[in-house]
Parts: structure tokens; sequence; C-alpha cells
């Protein structure tokens, strides 16, 4: 399950690639004002698309219930701009397997990360730090798209932050609810698209101010 | 003194206000009542309220309720935020479920 903002570019390729190893693909359009959501039906994929722009978190979600309603039994979730590999969806498999965790999170310091740039490296690593002092979750990577729920989990998990908090927020819930977790090692590419297209390091702040809120709504 | 008609005839719209209100919350509508009628006492009887600035360790009336005028603000600031945010929640669930109404379903799913 993709969640997707204006990738036209890179969405094609992502689907086509996945259709390869896996029949059903969901693409959730977050309202792209390019052509992302015809060209990902175009490529294969099962497309829903948002009236309006809500934000990575709150297509995640929409692509976890639409996945539920068909009676999917595991679902992956996975970037759009093309920084994942779709052959590392059979290590989050096998991982689920050998461990029976109810969530797989895969890893980019468990596996490789290729051409991960020093100050990239240095935020995700507080913010695994972040993460493990907020949940009590121990992780080795907190912030990445590739991750594999079981249909209890993905039943029981509810993604309420609509922005980029809510890879933390799933964390949170992953403690909150006393699922069991595991990480697998998969490779991140950094390309010079998926750099331009992914968050920006000054998003590390609206996130801590959005699980700031979420906080105090609590 | 004009000023002090015109602020006390703008709380006493405000604790009309508050009155109204008391079906819908109970605790909002308190809150607007006291500050209302605490604000017409300030204003009818400016040397109390320097008395009780000088009491809290305040130099100026004026400057007491600038303070507590303040601290309102931001507490009715932090309220509204968070009835964006409840908004934004019905927005969000309204906006899915357009979504999953009208899938373009690929061959096999």
């Amino acid at each position: 399950m993709i969640p997707a903002f204006n990738e036209n570019d890179a969405i094609g390729d992502v689907v086509i690639e996945l259709r390869r190893l896996y029949r059903n693909i969901i693409v959730v359009d977050d309202r792209s004002s390019d052509d992302t959501g015809a060209t990902a039906f175009r490529a294969g994929a099962t497309v829903l698309r948002h009236p309006i722009n809500l934000g990575q978190g709150a297509a995640l979600q929409t692509g976890i219930r639409y996945a539920l309603s068909r009676g999917a039994e595991y679902i992956v979730t996975f970037d759009a701009d093309g920084q994942h590999r779709a052959d590392d969806i059979r290590v989050l498999i096998e991982t689920q397997v050998k461990t029976g965790a109810d969530v797989v999170l895969g890893s980019r310091f468990l596996g490789h990360a290729k051409d991960i740039p020093w100050l990239r490296r240095m935020v995700l690593r507080l913010a695994v730090l972040f993460t493990r002092l907020g949940s009590g979750v121990k992780l080795t990577d907190a912030h990445n798209g590739l991750r594999l729920l079981s249909r209890g989990a993905a039943e029981r998990i509810r993604i309420r932050q609509n922005r980029m908090a809510h890879a933390s927020e799933i964390i949170d819930q992953i403690s909150a609810l006393r699922l069991t977790a595991a990480e697998a090692p998969v490779t991140i590419v950094y390309t010079d698209y998926s750099l331009r297209k992914g968050q920006r390091l000054g998003n590390a702040v609206n996130i801590l101010a959005d699980l700031f809120i979420a906080r105090l709504k609590k | 003194m004009i000023i002090q008609v015109i602020l006390i005839g703008g709380l006493l719209l405000s604790l009309l206000y508050g009155i109204i209100q008391r079906q819908k919350s109970r605790l909002l509508s308190n809150a607007i009542s006291l500050v209302s009628v605490l604000g017409m006492f300030f204003v009818a009887f400016p040397e109390r309220t320097t008395e009780l600035a000088h009491f809290v360790g305040v130099g100026r009336g004026a400057d007491l309720i600038l303070y507590c005028w303040l601290v309102i603000s931001i507490i009715v600031s932090m309220h509204l935020h968070l009835q964006i945010l409840q908004l934004h929640e019905f927005i969000t669930e309204l906006a899915r479920e357009l979504a999953l109404l009208a899938p373009r379903r690929s061959h096999g799913d």
C-alpha cells in the first residue's frame, strides 16, 4: 500500500516493480495536482483518491481501511518515491513468519542505506532516541516507510497524525496496544529524486510540534 | 469617565454572551461570566485594582489586568487550536469516506 502525493515521475515504475511480485497494490493518491493517480492505475494499482490533500499519515490510514475491507491478512506500507526495493518485502514477510510479530518494521541501519547524507543520518539517529524515550520501544530506525502490519495490528492501530508524525505515532501505538514488533534489514536507495521528494530535515520540528499537541489532547 | 462607560458596556455584552452560552457549555459560560464581572469590578473601582496589584506584587492595576489578559488569551488560543484540530479530524474522516466510496480497482483486486 503506497501513499502518494505528486509522485507522477516515480509512481509508475514503483507500481510496475511491485506488480512483478505481488497482485494487490493499493495507491492512495493524496489529492496530487499531477497525474499520480492515473499513472498508478495504468501501471496496475488500485487507486483511491482523497478529495483534499490531507497528508501521508491520513493516506496510510485510508489505505489500511481499504485493504482491511478487501480481506487483507498482511498489509505492507511502501514509499512512492522509489527509495524502497520490492524484494525487501519478502524479508519483512520472512521476519514476520520467523518471529510471529504483529508488526515488522524495516530498518535501514540493519540493512543498507546507500549514499545516506550525514546530516540525515544524524537526525534519524536522534529520532530513534526520541522514539525510544517516548514509547519505550527499542528500534534502530524509527522513520522507515517500509513496514508490514498483520491484520490484527492493522485493525487496532489507528493513525490520527495526518502529516509526518504518523511514524512516531505508529510506534507509540505498538507500545500502548502491547503489540509485538520486530525489525527487518532493508535497503534504502537515496537518489536525487527521493532526497528532493523526501522529508526535509526542518520537518523534524513540525513532527515534534504535532506529537506535543497530540499529547496535550490526550 | 467615558472610557468606564464604554468598557462596562462591552463587558455587559460579554456577560450576556456568557449567559447565552450556558446551554452549550456550563464551564465556558461560567468562565466568561466570571471574567466579565471581574472586569466590570476592575473598571468601576480602579483604586481597588491597584490595591490588589500591590498585594500580588505588581506595580499598577493596569499592569495586573494586562498580565491576566495575556494568560486568558493564551488559554483561549490553545482552546481554539484544539477545536480546529478536532474539526480537521472530522474533515479527514469525511474525505476518507469519500475516497473509500470510489476506488478505481485494478484487474485482480
